[in-house]
């Protein structure tokens, strides 16, 4: 017979406060199999994990139940405990008595020691049921990949790359350098954002360990920690890199004219092209739903009556070193490693929804990123502020802070975290541009919580001389040439009008396009909005709830430059930190197949989400299921898929569910 | 009808195609068809197809499991075998099916031929069978959907959460716990039944009521997505209770939930044992 030790926890005043430890200590004394009781005021301390060992060695305890917090917090804190004192570490329950018991019932004591002695029933009829697991010692790829190449991604991966990692970067664009690129210059220092990136993408196209895959997308994700198996679509440019020169012929002679997207539309760019002068790599690419050739080719393909598109092929006739490849189709690479960084970014939110403001009517009211093209010496513009309708100098400029953050209406309630001080940026880049410049900028709150932010929104109000109104905006039009902004000044309580030259919507922040897609294929969370969960917000930021995935950047959630540069460092301490292992432990808590009572219906393959169930023949010829080790995460899907009972998940095996609920009816 | 299957019988018996050729021949009363296994051609003179075929006898082949045999279907047990062949229990590539169009099955008793259609014949939608090799019988136009005949499903539907669990105590307390429900369903294959395990005793040994009470709801749910309505549990339980009812609810609830009908695809696994993005049934949204 097993003798059973309980450990209750007070933590502090954190369940001592409302589950009454004596009573439970009575209470666990009198169930059987234990033997011994005792209470810790932090069980997780060093003081307390020491009167647990000693008691194990003390009362020859074989089996450990410890009633404290969740097992999510210290289940492993205690495992290794046990272990040190001798025990199997799986000889060991956690009756949860904090987040299950205390804390949900704060206001009734009386229920809430009641619970917490159930749990330990529980708890108690489930470890005599225990049986001692064992892991094992698996292998794993020493290479990472990195899903986005924006700035985070670009840390995360040179990071990486410096500690003699290989890594793959795998980003969606012809190039890296994300929104980060977009930007003319960056609060609160106005460093130029290209000065400060470029070098940083040329490091990553340059480095003997980054693999840089730009016009791919990652596909497919299988396996788990250290041996990740991905499926990347690598999209064909129909450009030969090997051969191209980035002499830019192609694209200057290119006849097809459509809006470019770097510029959000803001200027033109060919059919063959580089998103901008500074692309990494700098190797264009044929956008194949615009190129004239491809459209003849496809007319061709259908067999249509009537007067065939032009041939064109201009690229290919004038590129000197024949670059340009009409065969080269899209791949798929498959690719092992063992750490994943997601940083797939951010794209604004639709601003049209908002249709008070007139955006996509108005040519002159615009985003801030367009704002950004604008006042960029590599915009479209080259730099000159000008208007879309009409080409001449804004003078009166209006801000309109919070769109698409902040907004209930629009399903958005959270804040983008840089609209505040981008607004405040953008204010001092146009005086600085044109002295004439009066900017307005409509605010809720000014959120300016970073190092030097507070001083920087005081520079746009002095030196630049920006007017802050505080209120919202109710309604823009056009009069004549003028846009007509109508609002209300909230800390004066009177509407506002200001005829304005351009007006700039703060657009807020919102995941990537596709990013839910891909947090679903790498199984791990993401929020009503689409932003990926961390694996706990405070404590374990950069991870995800999967194993061996990491996050950074604004895939997180809204984030500013240096917080996005300092997640992907840190998520690639955490991914070295996988990779830097010997060999990895598998978690023995895995489910099992009885093989005399396994019929061979594969209900259990069905259900399985991680393709753990394999088939194997039996001696008598047979064919069953068997459980792929290293695959199974031991969800139990399988178990509860089992009609005939075959299946069971070691740890928390059938047999131990139903002791605890039995020993709740004793 | 006979004639063809007999036929078929012989020859695929004569070319070594099968080695056995389950099917029907005439019960010891002259009335009642009953299970008939023909392993020569001289057996199979015997078979015969009638009215009073009522057997499912689709759950004989996961026995001859690697030895190839012919089968006499009706439409219901055809999708019963449908269902053995999704869950691996039959090899579709053993099995030669002879497809009979069916015209319903009449109530009959030991001795005596009745003249009603069983309850299950008389809402059935099908005469012929939705997989075959070989199609015995003159094809005719399928009838239309009608409600179902046993009144207490209506009741049932209208019934108190309390009323129902009263009716169902009523039921179930009759059980003998003689799992001859169990034995004659095809969909119960399992190596060792729920029921019967000791670890864990998931039902107590004890024959009352709450045991009772389990044994027929596990069933029941067990069969959730795979009973195809054969209703021989019905027709061979000796205390008479309504499983019917319960299995033909539980086939509703999945047609409603999950547009699915067990048995009438080939490669479409059980609803309940896979998971899909867009089934989320209001839960948790």
């Amino acid at each position: 017979m097993a003798r059973i030790g309980v450990f209750v926890c007070h933590c502090g005043s954190n369940i001592a406060g409302t589950v009454n430890i004596a009573q439970v200590m009575a209470a666990a004394q009198t169930m059987p199999l234990v033997t011994f009781v005792a209470d810790n005021k932090y069980s997780c301390s060093e003081i307390g994990q020491t009167a647990i060992r000693e008691a194990i060695l003390k009362q020859k305890l074989e089996r450990v139940v410890i009633a404290a917090c969740s097992p999510q917090m210290h289940e492993a804190t205690f495992r290794k405990t046990v272990a040190q004192a001798g025990l199997n570490p799986y000889l060991l329950e956690i009756a949860n008595i904090r987040e299950h018991c205390s804390w949900v019932h704060s206001n009734d004591k009386a229920a809430a020691t009641k619970k917490a002695i159930e749990l330990v029933k529980m708890a108690v009829a489930k470890v005599a049921r225990h049986e001692a697991l064992f892991t094992k010692e698996i292998g794993l790829t020493k290479k990472a990949l990195v899903i986005g190449g924006g700035i985070s991604g670009i840390q995360a991966a040179l990071d990486m790359a410096n500690a003699g990692y290989p890594v793959i970067l795998v980003e969606r664009e012809p190039t890296i350098g994300g929104r980060m690129a977009q930007l003319d210059k960056t609060f609160p220092t106005l460093d130029c954002s290209s000065c400060i990136l470029t070098p940083k993408m040329v490091e990553v196209a340059q480095h003997p360990n980054i693999t840089l895959l730009t016009y791919a997308e990652v596909k497919s994700v299988r396996g788990f920690v250290g041996n990740f198996e991905v499926e990347i679509l690598q999209r064909a440019r129909k450009v030969d890199a090997s051969k191209c020169t980035s002499c830019g012929i192609c694209w200057q002679k290119c006849p097809e004219k459509i809006p470019a997207e770097f510029n959000l539309g803001l200027g033109p760019r060919a059919a063959i092209y580089t998103p901008f002068p500074q692309a990494v790599p700098n190797i264009p690419s044929i956008d194949l739903a615009h190129c004239r050739y491809i459209k003849y080719q496809e007319f061709v393909a259908r067999g249509e009556e009537g007067k065939k598109p032009p041939q064109c092929r201009i690229c290919e006739r004038l590129c000197p070193p024949q670059a340009i490849d009409w065969e080269q189709s899209d791949q798929v690479l498959v690719e092992k490693v063992g750490a994943i960084v997601v940083a797939t970014g951010y794209q604004t939110f639709d601003h049209t929804r908002y249709g008070e403001f007139g955006a996509g009517r108005y040519p002159d009211v615009i985003t801030g990123i367009q704002l950004e093209r604008l006042l960029s010496a590599s915009g479209p513009t080259e730099g000159e502020v000008v208007r879309p309708s009409d080409g001449t100098h804004p003078k009166t400029v209006v801000f309109v802070s919070c769109v698409g953050s902040r907004d209930e209406r629009m399903g958005r309630a959270y804040c983008s975290n840089v609209c505040c001080m981008y607004m405040a940026k953008q204010a001092i880049l146009l005086k600085e541009h044109d002295p004439e410049v009066q900017s307005y900028i409509f605010y809720i709150d000014i959120r300016a919580g970073g190092k030097g932010y507070e001083e920087f929104i005081r520079r746009a109000q002095e030196e630049a001389r920006a007017i802050y109104l505080r209120g919202r905006i109710s309604h823009i039009y056009q009069d004549g040439k003028k846009l007509i902004v109508r609002g209300e000044d909230s800390l004066l309580g009177r509407p506002v009008e200001i005829a304005a030259d351009l007006v700039v919507l703060a657009t807020g922040i919102e995941p990537s396009a596709g990013a839910k897609e891909l947090a679903q294929s790498l199984n791990i969370s993401y929020d009503a909005h689409g932003f990926m969960v961390e694996a706990h917000p405070k404590l374990r930021p950069v991870e995800s709830r999967t194993e061996g995935i990491f996050l950074a950047g604004t895939a997180i959630a809204p984030n500013d430059i240096p917080g996005c540069v300092a997640q992907g460092s840190a998520a690639a301490v955490k991914a070295l930190a996988v990779l830097s292992r010997p060999s990895l432990v598998s978690d023995p808590m895995v489910a099992i197949v009885d093989p005399l009572r396994c019929t061979g219906c594969f209900a259990c393959q069905r259900a399985c989400a991680f393709n753990a169930i394999d088939s194997q023949v039996t001696r008598d010829g047979k064919t069953i299921a068997v459980v792929n080790e290293s695959l199974c995460k031991g969800c139990g899907l399988c178990v509860s898929a089992c009609r005939g009972v075959a299946m069971n998940l070691k740890g928390f095996s059938q047999q131990q569910l139903l002791a605890e609920v039995n020993a709740l009816w004793r | 009808m006979n004639q063809a299957i007999r036929d078929k019988a012989k020859e695929l018996l004569a070319s070594g195609a099968v080695s056995c050729v389950i099917g029907y021949d005439v019960g010891s009363d002259g009335i009642n068809a009953r299970p008939f296994f023909a392993y020569t051609e001289e057996e199979a003179d015997g078979l015969a197809f009638d009215q009073t075929c009522t057997h499912n006898l689709v759950k004989y082949l996961i026995d001859r499991a690697g030895k190839a045999t012919a089968i006499v279907v009706k439409p219901c047990d055809a999708r019963a075998l449908t269902v053995l062949i999704n869950e691996k229990q039959v090899k579709r590539e053993e099995v030669f099916i002879i497809g009979a169009v069916c015209h319903g099955i009449i109530e009959s008793t030991w001795g005596q031929k009745g003249s009603d259609l069983q309850g299950r014949c008389q809402t059935c939608t099908q005469h012929t069978p939705l997989v075959y090799d070989l199609l015995v019988g003159e094809p005719m136009a399928e009838p239309t959907p009608k409600a179902p005949l046993d009144h207490r499903a209506a009741t049932l539907a209208n019934m108190s959460v309390a009323e129902r669990a009263a009716f169902w105590a009523e039921q179930f307390q009759r059980c003998l716990r003689c799992n001859a429900c169990r034995q004659v369903c095809p969909g119960c294959y399992c190596a060792e039944c729920f029921v019967d395990q000791l670890d864990p005793e998931w039902v107590g040994i004890r024959i009352d009521l709450p045991e009772k009470w389990l044994w027929n709801t596990i069933r029941a749910f067990h069969l959730a997505g795979r009973c195809v309505g054969c209703d021989e549990c019905q027709r061979v339980c000796p205390v008479n209770i309504p499983l019917g009812l319960l299995n033909h609810k539980l086939e509703e609830e999945v047609a409603t939930l999950f547009d699915f009908r067990p048995g009438v695809k080939a490669d479409v696994p059980a609803p309940l044992e896979t998971f899909k993005k867009d089934e989320k049934l209001g839960i948790g949204e």
